[in-house]
């Protein structure tokens, strides 16, 4: 029967959004159950947990309709059901049947239609057969259901409150669109307040207005929260699919490996969440593929012939900060150096540090194996660039024989950025706050010119300071000194920007560029001002990595 | 009068397509209550003596189908109320299991819309010769 002529059909997406985290839990369980078996742990608390989810699929999928789900989580039912007897041969092909049918049931649910195409699951479903037909006792006994009667584990997220509304997403998007509108309005109400005190001076109706003004701005910026709130998911619905991609790349390469998850309630802004997926993947698999060694060199490194890779998440000061980790061999510096110089770069003076970052170099990450998974595609580099564009930053830490580890450090939202607006040349620039360390009145004096580069004294150290007119490329030729310097920072790098005007504090609400015009260098998006001018929001980071690679 | 049913299931996909029957001919408008467990399920059908029809689903965390049944007919607790046991693709033992600890009767899912409207019937049935009784 097709879910279109279901009594339930429009139930679709209910079905979907109950189900598919079921299936994920399932599949992840049987990745882990495989790990155990290897390590010669029978797992049987593993084999129990999945039961009831099993069997809930099985139901919502039979009442859906939707027959190949509901064959694929019987059989997989019928096989954990024959799998929890003792005496059941829990090797390698076991594993192999379970994980596959939790990936397919995986990829079924999420792509749920009416038109499912049976072909997959009626493999599935063969291969079970097969294996229930030629193991021991299988035959005679035939799978055992009441196994899948018996649920032991209260599933979390059961006793939420049925007040859920689901909302598409785009509805959201449209919000905030009208949100920034109201900001933008707000901004040039307090714009003209001014203006009307300076020619009018102070008097009874411009303090109300200046209340009203005020109390204005309290109320977007509840509702702004509010509406951030909103947008917020876990970061669990990204990490979600990384335990069978992990698995799966560790087969391939003859890796044995632990993934260990933590922090998956942390909460990031869909649109957030929606990109990092990618470098995610990319560092996972990149860990698996380069960081973690054979087992047997493992073993004579004195290291447990499993290899532990951690991927965690936590809120970190108003950011979000996400660590890939592994306690593999580390970064091959003698390979980056080698690579670096092949291609031009000189690696003499560089430290360990220094050494590290240049795996987010294009060219040298996606040149050979020494960070990239071969036939992956995506570079470090373009990872890097990825979690950059969002306004995040990403180090490596790295040690010879003990392990590599990648930190993300992400916005909560991308929305919208408190920004210092600054102007130069006439043109007005936004500098998100969260890479402004400070704004400084520059005195010719304190600033010398070496190597053609202005160099400064901040807080006892020496830092770099650029002139925004060069950076940005005004084209006009710098009439006066420019009176302040912005210091920005990003991770542990750090420069000065030298402004004419520092207009001051603003929310702004975060424009996309338009694709046609290309993406200048060092520009991250555009916003609209209270006095409507549009301004450049100025992409940090690229800008003192454009310093550090000397250009 | 305002007929009032108790689902209990730990799927809220069940629910929504129990609110779907539920508002459909002759059961618009009646009251429905719902658990996403045994234990749950078994505070509301002590707190409702007046419930036309119970569902109760067999698997289920935190008290299964079969312990709630079992127990509410072990302390006697509203033994006119009909509970219907809900399987899949269970075994007839489990069926008969049900039947015997005190089910008036089961259902199998996939059910239609069709199959609880022919339960209700029966259930009104069974109200009505109790009234007249």
């Amino acid at each position: 029967m097709k879910a279109g002529e279901n009594p339930f059909g429009d139930l679709l997406q209910d079905y979907i959004v109950e189900s598919l985290p079921l299936a994920e839990q399932v599949g992840d369980a049987f990745v882990e159950l495989e790990r155990r078996w290897r390590a010669g742990d029978p797992g049987d608390q593993v084999l129990a947990s999945v039961t009831g989810s099993l069997h809930t699929i099985k139901g919502n999928s039979a009442m859906m309709g939707l027959t190949p789900m509901r064959d694929v989580a019987h059989a997989l039912e019928d096989l954990c059901g024959y799998l929890a007897r003792a005496g059941a041969s829990r090797g390698d092909e076991a594993a192999a049947l379970l994980v596959t049918g939790g990936g397919l049931l995986v990829d079924l649910i999420g792509s749920a239609s009416a038109d499912t195409e049976p072909g997959a699951a009626d493999q599935f479903m063969a291969r079970v057969l097969g294996f229930l037909g030629v193991a021991p006792e299988a035959s005679a006994a035939g799978p055992d259901r009441r196994q899948a009667e018996r649920r032991t584990q209260p599933r979390a997220g059961d006793t939420e409150a049925a007040s859920v509304v689901r909302v598409d997403f785009r509805r959201l998007d449209a919000m905030l669109e009208v949100l920034g509108e109201g900001i933008i309005q707000h901004s040039a109400l307090a714009e003209l307040y001014r203006r009307l005190l300076r020619r009018v001076g102070a008097c009874e109706e411009l303090g109300e207005l200046d209340q009203t003004v005020l109390s204005l701005q309290k109320t977007l910026s509840r509702l702004e929260s509010t509406l951030m709130e909103t947008r917020l998911l876990p970061v669990s619905t990204v990490f979600g699919r990384f335990p069978r991609m992990v698995r799966d790349v560790a087969h391939a390469e003859g890796k044995r490996v632990r993934l260990e998850v933590t922090g998956g309630d942390t909460s990031l802004d869909k649109a957030v969440l929606d990109r990092l997926g990618e470098p995610l993947l990319h560092l996972l698999s990149n860990a698996v593929a380069h960081g973690l060694e054979l087992p047997g060199d493992r073993v004579r490194a004195g290291k447990p012939a499993e290899g532990l890779l951690r991927l965690q998440a936590a809120a970190v000061s108003g950011r979000v900060a996400i660590r890939v980790s592994d306690d593999g061999r580390g970064l091959d510096q003698t390979a980056i150096r080698a690579k670096a110089e092949a291609l031009g770069v000189d690696t003499r003076a560089a430290d360990t540090a220094q050494l590290h970052q240049l795996v987010f170099v294009a060219g040298l990450s996606t040149a050979d194996r020494v960070t990239t998974l071969a036939g992956r595609g995506m570079g470090l580099d373009v990872a890097a660039n990825v979690i950059h564009a969002l306004g995040g930053t990403i180090e490596v830490e790295s040690r010879p024989g003990q392990g590599s580890a990648f930190t993300l450090s992400l916005p909560v939202t991308l929305a919208i950025v408190r920004s210092l607006i600054v102007e130069v040349d006439r043109e007005r620039y936004a500098v998100p706050l969260s890479h402004v360390a400070e704004t400084v009145r520059a005195e010719p004096e304190t600033i010398r010119q070496i190597n053609n580069q202005g160099v400064t004294q901040w807080r006892g150290d020496l830092i770099h300071v650029a002139d925004a007119g060069a950076v940005l490329g005004t084209g006009k030729p710098c009439e006066a000194p420019r009176p302040f310097y912005v210091v920005m920072t990003a991770g542990a790098r750090r420069r000065g920007l030298l402004v004419d005007r520092l207009i001051g504090h603003q929310d702004i609400v975060v424009k996309g560029l338009d694709p046609a015009l290309g993406r200048p260098a060092v520009v991250s998006g555009t916003t609209i001002l209270g006095d409507g001018r549009v301004a450049c929001i100025l992409d940090v980071v690229r800008i003192l990595e454009g310093a550090a690679h000397g250009n | 009068m305002s007929e009032s049913f108790l689902v209990i299931d730990d799927s809220k996909l069940l629910h929504q397509m129990y609110r779907l029957i539920f508002s459909q001919g002759d059961l618009a408008g009646s009251t429905i209550h719902y658990a996403t467990n045994g234990r749950e399920g078994y505070g509301l059908l002590a707190a409702h003596p007046d419930l036309t029809l119970v569902f109760l689903d067999l698997n289920m965390p935190e008290m299964n189908g079969l312990e709630v049944l079992a127990r509410a007919r072990a302390e006697r607790l509203h033994s006119h109320v009909p509970i219907v046991l809900v399987t899949t693709e269970s075994s007839e033992d489990d069926e008969a299991r049900g039947l015997a600890v005190g089910a008036w009767d089961y259902l199998r899912k996939p059910f239609q819309p069709a199959d609880i409207q022919r339960l209700v019937r029966r259930a009104r049935e069974l109200r009505r010769g109790r009234g007249a009784a």
